[in-house]
């Protein structure tokens, strides 16, 4: 299953720490060799200041004791350096946490730097670094005291650039601190940001939005609303011109949310599209699914396709997230999409056919005849299926449906007169201007 | 070098007269010039013996020309007798008879330049005149009017010369040009013949450049030839005598000399490329060569005067020579910069060899090839291609891709990236029209050239072309640093890439938007479609198309119709349609692919008009085959029309997708008898009458009995998927057509006579079902189609096309409405797509036609697969916005794929070529000019953890 594994793809759009958990999917995996994956990890950590951590990977990969020379050397850098930064940032992070200073604080930006400047003596250089500071907090792994140090930075920052790297430094501290309702509102902010700022080149923005993209499927695939916030950011014009572009691998995540979503399915059509003009760029089971389902209606190639999809959800890190509940250890999305799955065949079955067996049926839906005929009666129950069920013969049978010619003649005149009110109505509207020209 | 004109007319016996009488006036008049008097010895005695010559001369009829100039030379001896009586009233008289005259001249020979007689005349006025003023004596014997008039002389003459300054001058100073006329003057018997050649230019460069043609001109270019030989005698005597003596000045002085004659009426071009090339040999400095092999390289480019022809081609390849060795110069100086924005220092050349700071040459590298690089096409233009000539011409190919390739290098050596990029625009033009084979072949070619040095009879050629030129040892010799041979990468796509990408980083809108079409029609033959596809959605240039320049459109055509081509070749019939259709709609293929001029009933061409067309026709070699085309496009169509007219049949004019088709099928159903097909229509004919009946084996035998699909390099493939669409259409044909006549159909029956696999016919018939193409369902326990009777009555058919009319023109209504008022009219039903499209057609069709006018009308949009155009811009904003909203909702390829991807007007971002391997080439677009430049992103060499620098 390898082949459909994403990480390296993914990971350049990512931040070293954000790779983290995914290389502990992998390994929990055990879809490559776990030695691979250790290395990886020193690798990352290399230019971090997890250095410890480092040491204790490498001890585990090498089954010494022994640490390389550099890493010792690099620990009392990383340490001599955080006593440096933390030194000439203290006066900044005193005022900071003291609660009753910090009420001093206005909303206006202007009136606090002088405040601040006046009252304490702390002028830009103490900003600049409570931000160096707060990147060598997330750089050490303090990721809650990173996200701390830059929402106040943010709050006094006057510099535009690093205000946004601060903003992109808080959003993966969130993320790796799994507080998923923060983050998903630094998400949105940031993606205002991206959207409204002018990039020096079209190039930046683009590459901004799909670091944006990649970074947000940690937040979508855990915030109980992000199915839906996934498909509106990564569906919008821009972003998916944006996947087009450079990371056709998104789609995969698109789709596994259209699937997934029954509140999306008007855009679904026009998602296959993409997917097909796609096609030479990327393709995985999952979008191969909904081409089989959508433009072939090759329905033995779809129920291939599933099986499929189930191997690459339970690979993937963002998808194959597991719940354990007491000895079970479920992923909630798999069976979620199964289901959504079954359903979408079914449904497309339904609507080119009469007739079906039932006993074809539960076999396309990977359920046995019992199952099956209570799946459907569920749903003929609920209206979702307009059908009845021959139980001698042991078939479905749909009601016919169509349109009466002259309900389809009421329905295209019908919203012509209201069209025509309006046009009117316009028209009258705009009259009285016409004679003061 | 009027000289000719001089000695033409003045073969009589005046000449020795007035030769006589300069010399006395130059030893009596002693004080002039001192410098001249040597020379002017030597023209004396270079004189005496023409005039033995000249008596023997006959007299020829003479020409208008002629006359004006005996007359002039008639009044001089006016002037000649009264100087010698001293008489200056009639002296005044003459001057201004003379005035009058040489203007009558000057019409004559249409030249600017005043003949030489006449400033002969000048200065023996001057000589004279100051003579006479320095003589106070004579000054105060005379009468009164004579005073007078030598008064009013004085000062008409200083007014008058004050204009011929320079020739007067000229004449003074250069014994030289007297010197070369004495050549022409010793071989004053043929100065008939001579004036021949002069008069008619076309037939002066044939014996000029022709030693194949000396027979045929026979004695004059024996002549010639001759007389070539004793300027270079000549030229030794002069610089050769004693090579110490020879500076810096001399061959400067010549230089200037021989550029100042550049251009000018009766200046033997081909005598000047001779000239300077001599002079190259005898540069003191490398910068004076480089400056001299300049002037050799533009003189060589002036040896074809007319626009039409190209330049001989013995004298491209010298050209080609001496731009490599320009090269060596400059390869072998680093210090010397060549610049044509800076008019340099006179004696900037001076400078020797081991000056070490740097010295400006005027001079242009990039017109230079650029220049050669239009003669190349030119000459291929114009040469037959079926001769021998034509392949020979084509094997030029490889030494001009040298060349490219070293300008550029340099170029880049030099960091003008800018100019680097012209010049890779101009090796990207050679190379994309060539798949791999043909690509493969130039360089074994290239190779093999280089390689066998006694094998090419070319090669040999040129090197005893530069041999002969060679001859006396030059001053300044310059290694060969340069490579002549040219390098070529394995696969003609690597080659394209690295072009390529220096193009879209450093090149100007044009250059752009060239190399892009250059680059899809190489993607197109290589068949990767999504590729070529990409890039040109991306670049919008379909959109801005319109707008520049034809043989930019032209190159747009191309790449279009081989895009169409590979769509083909891959299975892609209705893009394939998309991509060609356009070009077949206004029947004018050839005109628009530059492969042929058609005739047109309607209007003539003026002369003018036909010119250009044929100077922009594209050699055979590039040429796209025009009925591999017209087969492709028709069946597309084919493939497209006959299931569309099959569902339609109630009103079979509502939806016409390809109406060239239709038009065809109509005129072919008119026929009484139709007999076996012959060409590429009648075939696609008979197979479409095949086909509607649901006979697809017939349908793919026609089809397939053309002869031009041996054209197709994987025939076999794109054969079989013929096959397949074939019987795929026959289908749905055959289902559109009698699916009234069935109350149900098995899927054993269809499988059966359409001979497709069961899933096959199941996947299509679900698809039918889908789109309400077609009402039925399948009945899955028997495995039977069922149909559901919903034939329409003919009062509900038309009550369904009324309502639609309906919507059509309330929604132009509508759009009237917000045409006037600007404003949108929001929260309006969405509207229906059919009435949009059918409304899009007509303005962007209309708007189209009239936008292009005559001019060639070469491109248009690609946008909407030929239904929307994209020029449709103009109408109303309202239309546009709801064409993006309506197109994505369904329609054809491009228009929905361009909408939902390329809305992004702000953003700008376009989508990377080459996602796939090692190289992540990211791709922008840059909006302000809807030009796509794909550039490297910052993300190659990518590995798991890179950092991001933004946090």
């Amino acid at each position: 299953m390898a082949q459909y594994d994403l990480t390296r793809r993914i990971a350049p759009q990512l931040d070293r720490h954000l790779v983290f958990p995914l290389l502990e999917f992998l390994q929990e995996r055990q879809l490559h060799h776990d030695d691979e994956i250790l290395k990886a990890k020193i690798e990352l950590l290399s230019e971090t200041n997890m250095v410890d951590y480092a040491m204790d990977i490498h001890k585990s990969l090498y089954h010494t004791e022994e640490v390389p020379q550099d890493m010792v050397d690099r620990r009392v850098e990383v340490v001599g350096r955080l006593k440096s930064l933390e030194e000439s940032a203290a006066p900044l992070i005193s005022f900071l946490q003291n609660p009753s200073s910090v009420q001093e604080l206005r909303p206006d930006k202007q009136y606090n730097l002088q405040m601040l400047n006046d009252r304490y003596q702390i002028g830009p250089e103490q900003i600049e670094a409570l931000y160096q500071y707060a990147k060598f907090q997330f750089e050490c792994g303090n990721y809650s005291g990173a996200a701390d140090y830059l929402y106040q930075y943010r709050a006094l920052s006057t510099n535009s650039e690093r205000s946004l790297s601060a903003l992109w430094g808080k959003l993966a501290a969130e993320i790796l601190m799994q507080n998923w309702d923060i983050a998903l509102e630094e998400l949105n902010r940031l993606r205002e940001i991206i959207d409204s700022k002018n990039f020096a080149s079209p190039l930046n923005q683009l590459q901004s939005r799909i670091w944006l993209m990649h970074w947000s499927l940690f937040i979508f695939f855990n915030h109980e609303s992000g199915r839906t916030g996934l498909i509106d950011l990564f569906f919008y014009d821009r972003y998916i011109n944006a996947i087009q572009t450079n990371a056709p691998h998104l789609l995969r995540y698109l789709a596994t949310a259209f699937i997934v979503n029954k509140r999306r399915r008007p855009q679904l059509k026009e998602f296959i599209r993409v997917i097909q003009q796609e096609q030479q760029s990327y393709k995985d089971p999952i979008t191969e699914f909904l081409e089989c389902l959508y433009v072939n209606y090759d329905f033995d190639g779809a129920q291939k396709k599933l099986r499929e999809c189930e191997d690459v959800i339970l690979n993937d890190p963002f998808l194959g997230k597991r719940v354990e509940e007491g000895n079970f250890a479920t992923v909630p999305l798999r069976d979620e999409f199964l289901e959504n799955a079954r359903l979408f065949i079914f449904e497309t079955y339904c609507r080119i056919h009469q007739c079906i067996d039932m006993g074809v049926l539960a076999e396309k839906l990977n359920l046995n005849y019992d199952e099956a005929e209570r799946w459907i009666v569920n749903l003929v129950r609920n209206a979702k299926l307009d059908a009845k069920i021959d139980s001698k013969s042991g078939t479905v049978v749909m009601e016919p449906n169509h349109l009466n010619v002259y309900e389809q003649i009421i329905e295209n005149t019908k919203a012509l007169a209201g069209r025509t009110y309006k046009l009117a109505h316009q028209l009258l509207e705009a009259a009285p201007a016409q004679p003061a020209r | 070098m009027s000289s000719r004109f001089w000695v033409q007319s003045g073969n009589d016996t005046e000449e020795e007269e007035e030769s006589d009488y300069e010399s006395d006036v130059e030893t009596g008049g002693g004080g002039g010039d001192t410098a001249g008097a040597a020379a002017g010895s030597r023209y004396l005695t270079g004189n005496a013996s023409d005039s033995d010559d000249s008596d023997g001369q006959k007299r020829v009829v003479r020409s208008a020309k002629d006359k004006r100039f005996e007359e002039m030379s008639a009044t001089v001896d006016q002037m000649k007798n009264a100087m010698k009586i001293n008489d200056w009233v009639s002296l005044q008289e003459s001057f201004e008879k003379m005035n009058k005259q040489l203007e009558k001249v000057i019409r004559v020979t249409e030249s600017e330049k005043a003949p030489t007689l006449y400033i002969k005349a000048l200065v023996m006025l001057e000589d004279f005149l100051g003579e006479a003023l320095a003589n106070k004596d004579a000054k105060k014997k005379m009468s009164a009017s004579n005073a007078k008039a030598l008064n009013s002389m004085k000062q008409k003459l200083k007014k008058n010369n004050k204009q011929f300054e320079d020739l007067i001058n000229k004449f003074r100073e250069k014994p030289e040009s007297e010197v070369e006329r004495e050549s022409d003057d010793e071989s004053a018997d043929e100065d008939d013949s001579e004036t021949e050649f002069e008069e008619d230019p076309s037939k002066a460069i044939i014996s000029d450049s022709g030693d194949e043609d000396e027979d045929e001109e026979g004695e004059g270019g024996g002549v010639w030839e001759k007389k070539m030989s004793k300027k270079d005698k000549l030229m030794d005597k002069q610089f050769m005598k004693d090579p110490s003596e020879i500076t810096w000045d001399t061959v400067n002085k010549k230089l200037k000399e021989i550029v100042a004659a550049r251009g000018r009426k009766g200046t033997g071009r081909v005598e000047q490329v001779e000239q300077l090339t001599f002079l190259t040999k005898v540069a003191k400095t490398p910068a004076q060569k480089l400056e001299i092999l300049f002037s050799v390289v533009s003189a060589q480019f002036d040896v074809n005067p007319s626009l039409s022809g190209h330049m001989p081609i013995n004298v491209w390849k010298k050209c080609v020579q001496n731009v490599l060795v320009i090269l060596d110069i400059l390869e072998h100086y680093p210090n010397i910069v060549v610049d044509d924005s800076v008019e340099p220092d006179e004696n900037e050349s001076q400078k020797g060899a081991d000056y070490k700071g740097t010295i400006r040459v005027w001079g242009n590298l990039v017109a230079f090839l650029e220049r050669m690089d239009a003669e190349f096409f030119k000459s291929l233009q114009c040469i037959d291609p079926h001769t021998k000539e034509y392949v020979e011409r084509l094997r030029d190919e490889p030494m001009f891709l040298v060349l490219a390739q070293n300008v550029q290098n340099y170029l880049e050596m030099v960091g003008d990236f800018k100019a680097a990029a012209k010049v890779a625009l101009k090796r990207v033009e050679l190379i994309y029209y060539k798949p791999q084979e043909v690509y493969d072949a130039m360089r074994k070619l290239a190779e093999q050239t280089e390689g066998g040095e006694n094998g090419e009879g070319d090669a040999e050629e040129e090197r005893q072309v530069v041999e002969e030129s060679r001859g006396p040892p030059a001053f300044v010799v310059t290694p060969e640093l340069v490579p002549r041979r040219p390098t070529f990468p394995e696969n003609s796509r690597t080659l394209m890439d690295i072009l390529v990408s220096l193009i879209y980083k450093y090149g100007d809108e044009r250059t752009k938007a060239r190399a892009m079409l250059c680059d899809i029609y190489h993607h197109a033959i290589l068949d990767e479609f999504a590729t070529s596809r990409d890039l040109l959605l991306m670049s919008h240039l379909q959109d801005g198309v319109q707008h520049m320049d034809i043989s930019t459109q032209i190159l747009f055509n191309r790449a279009m119709a081989q895009l169409g081509l590979c769509s083909f070749r891959v299975g892609l019939i209705s893009e394939a349609h998309g991509c060609l259709s356009e070009l077949y709609m206004g029947g004018r293929v050839k005109e628009l692919l530059a492969q042929g001029v058609s005739q047109s009933r309607y209007h003539e061409k003026t002369p003018e008009q036909e010119k250009l067309e044929r100077r922009r026709q594209m050699p055979y070699h590039m040429h796209i085959n025009l009925e591999l085309l017209e087969a492709v496009h028709l069946v597309c169509a084919m493939l497209i029309e006959v299931p569309n007219m099959a569902a339609n049949t109630h009103d079979a004019k509502r939806k016409v997708i390809s109406k060239t088709f239709r038009r065809l099928l109509e005129v072919s159903e008119r026929q009484t008898f139709t007999g076996p097909p012959e060409n590429v229509r009648d075939h696609v004919m008979a197979s479409t009458r095949a086909l509607s009946k649901g006979n697809f084996q017939k349908a793919f035998d026609v089809t397939k009995s053309l002869d031009v699909w041996k054209l197709l390099r994987n025939q076999e493939n794109v054969l079989q998927m013929l096959e397949t669409k074939i019987k795929e259409e026959a289908l749905r044909t055959y289902l559109f057509t009698y699916a009234s006549s069935y109350e149900s159909l098995s899927l054993d029956q269809l499988t059966t006579i359409f001979d497709l696999s069961e899933s096959h016919v199941h996947s299509l018939v679900s698809k039918m079902m889908i789109m309400e193409e077609l009402h039925a369902s399948w009945d899955q326990p028997t495995r039977c189609i069922v149909f559901y009777k919903v034939e329409h009555t003919r009062l509900q058919a038309l009550a369904f096309q009324f309502t639609e009319k309906l919507s059509i023109l309330a929604e132009s209504n509508e759009r009237a409405l917000e045409a006037k008022t600007g404003g949108g009219l929001d929260g309006l039903p969405p509207r229906r797509r059919e009435g949009q499209d059918y409304a899009g057609a007509t303005t962007g069709k209309w708007h189209e036609n009239f936008a292009q006018g005559r001019q060639g009308s070469l491109r248009t949009g690609y946008g909407g697969g030929g239904r929307l155009p994209t020029s449709s811009q103009a109408s109303a904003s309202g239309f546009m916005r709801d064409r993006a909203g309506q197109s994505r909702g369904a329609g054809g390829y491009s228009s929905g794929y361009q909408s939902t991807r390329y809305q992004d007007a702000y953003g700008g971002v376009g989508r990377s070529p080459y996602q796939t391997g090692s190289t992540v080439r990211g791709s922008q677009m840059e909006n302000s000019a809807r030009m796509s430049a794909t550039c490297q992103l910052t993300l190659k060499g990518v590995t798991v953890g890179i950092p991001i620098s933004i946090y």
